[in-house]
């Protein structure tokens, strides 16, 4: 059994459900507070979940990338840890530079929250490591800030480096190149916009997101 | 000196013969602060002096009440350890005068009610009334509210789970925005009472510091609308979300630790009602200086303070022992927990400021003395007693299956998801149906029994009789329940109406009531909470009748719900038709064609239906079902042909009349469907098959394809501005 540290700050609300999605694949989920360091080596992995950390003041997840705990996580970073960030976790990891890349408001300006499908563009060890190159999936997205940005030279480069995670059928948010996630240069972290924890069950509306852990 | 009185009275919102009444309760004039404690405590909104006599009658009990009216929600035992609290309310008011903080105060008010009981927020629904698309800032209203609703349950992380939106020039200059909360209790959590108790207790102070937003709020909600509406901005509360979600976690912490004897939020008038609530509901004293409130404007007076409607506050008793590790808790999560006073057992609530007594008052003089009104109205006469047929094909608007088209690409009938796509509808990984289905669905945590959410009350219905509106409010939303397998439970309302004063509006008021509480008892769905709000009136203007329900039911498992659309080929097309009432409805009344109807008020036979029906959708006896609404069974054959699945239908009945009621479903086995169907008052005919790619009615055809285009061009053709 894999023990899955899982990360909370002020306003993060999709840590229950997490927590949830880690212990029906068969993992062991343990919380990791905001202000508190911790020995990656206790952990099998680590999960930045969604929300609103810090009301998503200044910039959503521009405070969460500064908190004490995000420290350990670099540390856990560089021992080559994998590191799996959803939604907001996906932004946070990017302001604290885990990621390439920025997160910008949707292109429309609202907020919005529907099925999409993807396309698996590569596969990462851990968080989908069952997943196959050009699969399909179906699960939702809800976000304001889901418009995936980085400059054409860094695009190319994460195209070369394969670290592109998965991309959009249809663009729902303006993002570049119509991503949806990413890995960084080792490939131990990845971030995506949309919420594989909400695509669990049938009843959902989808399953595919057991595979994503 | 009598133009000082009348300019006080003014100020303060208040009557001449509430003075008169004030005055005799005291023995002498208010004076101080005592004013502004009448105002807020005598207004409409905290008082229900217009409608407490008739709200008396309500029925509210069941065996499965645990918490009916009287504590901020009313709280329904699910069976199996599990409980949920629930409560719709308004926040019409604040939201025209400014939308965007107005229902996300809204949002975060309905909330507060919820978790301040106990039980964690699961889902969220709202009913909003607008005016015409072209009415004056309508576009702004629309898109502010919206954006408030998302922007607060968003953040705070409880899903949108369902909704109403409806649109008429009633609401031109006085919007609607009533917001549902649901909470949920498992196994281990307690239930927290505002009842203050034991003397000597800490009052405690916890959430977000006081301001000067919302002063006033409370007797503003109670008056008309002029042309000075704007002017009133300043009495608009602001909420932050973010706070509101760590409050929640720290509340349901230190409840869960047993470390709170009684809680309430700080809603309308703020820390006075608080106060006086908790104090008279518990027979006890309290003691509070006011100088100990944090604050985040230094210059705020005793009387700002006392009604403040600043968002996201709490007051709390708590023993002194246990205060160390309350304070912990609330430190952990960033926020503010002082106390400001303690519990006494002189029946008093004495206010100070530094130390110094600047007012002492019974707070069961000023709560339970609060003038009750009985308000003047007329007992209702139903319309249309004379029996007339349900027409069949017929001739003129009502029988032109084309105006369909036209139907479908109006703000009235078309696609809604530019509203809903806006909320987040599965934070919580709960959410079985979304709001794009006739029923929000979340699976409960423990027992993993799926709770269906469901709104009710159809303005065009209430304007065609407010007797009969109100029975539908309550019948129409419990067989939207029925047919996707869930055992309706009890009620929520929000009786949104005009100025009381008038007789009009009572007589309605008074009306709608009746018919609602009358197949609540008849249904055995208790009303459990709710509030009322009136004088929803611009310029001597009432709105419509708008009495709206939330209900919520029980099923045994989210698993193989029956889809609101067709989707099995080829299966028979049951039309399910109960008893005999009809108007010609929704499109009769936007074109002004015609109207005409038969009104039968016993609905004989309701019950068993619905739990016959309950049963069968258990039973999965039918694939697919849908209650016939607003544009009658045309329209609702096409929004079950939008995912691509349509059907061929030979019916005679004119398509766009409106029966109370029908019920469209598609099955394999018709005979054993009607077995478990037929009672008293039902009828069941089948009208065809399902099929793929395309609807015909009788000689017209539409392909699935062109009926989806032209429900999703409905919103764009109305609120161009604001479709992306």
């Amino acid at each position: 059994m894999r023990k899955v540290g899982v990360l909370r700050f002020p306003g993060t609300n999709c840590d229950r459900d997490i927590w949830h999605a880690v212990e029906q694949v068969g993992d062991t989920p343990q919380w990791l507070w905001y202000q508190d360091r911790f020995n990656p080596k206790d952990f099998d992995s680590f999960i930045v979940p969604g929300g609103f950390s810090y009301g998503d003041y200044l910039r959503s997840g521009a405070l969460a990338a500064h908190a004490p705990v995000m420290q350990s996580l670099k540390e856990a970073s560089e021992l080559g840890y994998p590191i799996f960030g959803v939604c907001n976790g996906f932004q946070i990891l990017c302001e604290a530079q885990l990621l390439p890349g920025v997160l910008m408001r949707n292109s429309h300006l609202r907020f919005l929250d529907t099925m999409v499908d993807l396309t698996v563009i590569n596969a990462h060890k851990r968080f989908g490591q069952k997943l196959e190159k050009g699969q399909k999936v179906h699960m939702p997205i809800a976000h304001a800030d889901g418009c995936y940005y980085v400059s054409d030279d860094d695009l190319k480069r994460i195209q070369d480096n394969q670290q592109i995670y998965c991309t959009y059928v249809r663009n729902p948010n303006g993002s570049v190149a119509d991503i949806a996630g990413v890995m960084n240069k080792n490939k131990n972290v990845v971030g995506m916009m949309p919420h594989p924890e909400r695509a669990m069950y049938e009843w959902m509306g989808s399953c595919d997101g057991q595979k994503f852990f | 000196m009598q133009a000082n009185l009348s300019e006080k009275l003014k100020t303060y919102r208040i009557s001449q013969p509430e003075y008169e009444k004030i005055c005799d309760l005291l023995g002498r004039e208010p004076k101080g602060l005592e004013w502004a404690l009448f105002s807020a405590l005598w207004s409409e909104h905290c008082s229900y002096k217009s409608s407490k006599i008739h709200l008396k009658k309500l029925f509210g009990k069941s065996k499965r009440v645990l918490q009916s009216f009287g504590e901020n929600a009313g709280i329904v035992d699910l069976g199996d350890g599990e409980k949920i609290a629930f409560k719709m309310e308004s926040h019409n008011h604040p939201s025209f005068i400014e939308p965007y903080q107005g229902a996300a105060t809204g949002v975060g008010g309905i909330l507060r009610d919820i978790f301040t009981m106990g039980a964690r927020p699961i889902a969220l629904a709202n009913y909003l009334c607008f005016g015409e698309p072209k009415a004056q800032r309508m576009s702004t209203l629309v898109d502010g509210v919206v954006r408030g609703i998302g922007g607060y349950g968003n953040c705070v992380g409880v899903p949108t789970v369902t909704g109403q939106t409806h649109f008429d020039p009633s609401y031109n200059e006085n919007i609607l925005v009533n917001a549902m909360a649901v909470g949920y209790f498992g196994k281990k959590d307690p239930i927290c009472l505002s009842k203050a108790k034991g003397v000597g207790n800490h009052v405690v102070y916890v959430g977000a510091k006081t301001g000067r937003d919302g002063i006033h709020g409370a007797s503003m909600a109670s008056e008309s609308f002029d042309d000075n509406s704007a002017a009133k901005r300043p009495t608009v509360q602001i909420g932050d979300p973010f706070y509101e979600k760590l409050l929640i976690e720290a509340c349901l912490e230190v409840m869960k630790k047993d470390l709170v004897v009684a809680i309430q939020d700080m809603g309308a008038a703020g820390l006075t009602s608080s106060t006086f609530e908790m104090a008279e509901k518990g027979g006890v004293g309290i003691e509070m200086d006011l100088s100990q409130v944090p604050l985040r404007d230094s210059t705020l007076t005793p009387e700002d303070i006392m009604l403040s409607e600043s968002q996201e506050r709490m007051l709390l008793i708590c023993e002194p022992k246990n205060f160390a590790a309350l304070k912990q808790e609330f430190d952990r999560w960033g926020l503010d927990a002082c106390v400001v006073g303690r519990v006494t057992d002189d029946k008093k609530v004495r206010l100070l400021w530094h130390g110094e007594v600047i007012c002492e008052t019974e707070p069961e003089m000023i709560v339970s003395s609060a003038p009750e009104y009985e308000r003047t109205y007329e007992e209702h006469q139903l319309k249309w007693p004379i029996k007339k047929a349900i027409p069949q094909k017929g001739e003129g608007v009502l029988g032109d299956a084309k105006m369909l088209n036209t139907i479908l690409t109006s703000h009235h009938g078309g696609d809604r998801s530019w509203i809903y796509n806006q909320y987040d509808q599965r934070v919580g990984a709960a959410t079985a149906n979304d709001c794009s289905h006739a029923v929000g669905v979340v699976r409960l945590q423990e027992s993993h029994r799926g709770l269906g959410v469901v709104l009710g009350c159809r303005p065009h219905v209430m304007r065609m009789d407010p007797y009969f509106g109100g029975i539908d409010s309550v019948v129409h939303p419990s067989l939207q329940l029925a047919t996707y397998g869930f055992e309706p439970l009890a009620v929520t309302d929000c009786l949104n109406f005009g100025n009381p004063e008038k007789k009009e509006t009572m007589t309605q008021f008074v009306a709608a009531l009746q018919g609602m509480n009358t197949f609540c008892q008849r249904l055995e769905t208790p009303i459990i909470s709710g509030n009322v709000s009136f004088y929803n009136e611009t310029k001597n203007k009432n709105v419509s009748p708008t009495p709206s329900t939330g209900l919520v039911g029980l099923r045994p498992s989210v698993e193989n719900l029956p889809h609101d659309s067709f989707y099995k080929e080829n299966q028979d097309v049951v039309l399910l038709t109960f008893g005999s009432s009809w108007f010609s409805g929704f499109l009769g009344e936007i074109t002004q064609a015609t109207s005409d109807g038969y009104l039968e008020k016993d609905l004989s036979g309701i019950e068993t239906f619905v739990k016959k029906l309950t049963l069968a959708s258990q039973e999965g006896l039918f694939a697919s079902g849908r209650v016939v609404g607003k544009f009658g069974l045309l329209y609702a054959l096409a929004r079950m042909s939008l995912e691509g699945m349509g059907a061929q239908i030979v019916c005679d009945q004119a398509p766009f009349t409106e029966v109370f009621y029908q019920i469209l479903l598609s099955t394999n086995d018709v005979s054993r469907l009607s077995k478990a169907l037929l009672s008293e008052n039902v009828s069941l005919t089948a009208i065809g098959k399902t099929q793929k790619a395309s609807l015909q009615w009788n000689e017209h055809k539409w392909a699935t394809e062109e009926l989806k285009n032209l429900y999703k061009k409905g919103w764009e053709a109305s609120f161009a501005q604001l479709a992306r």
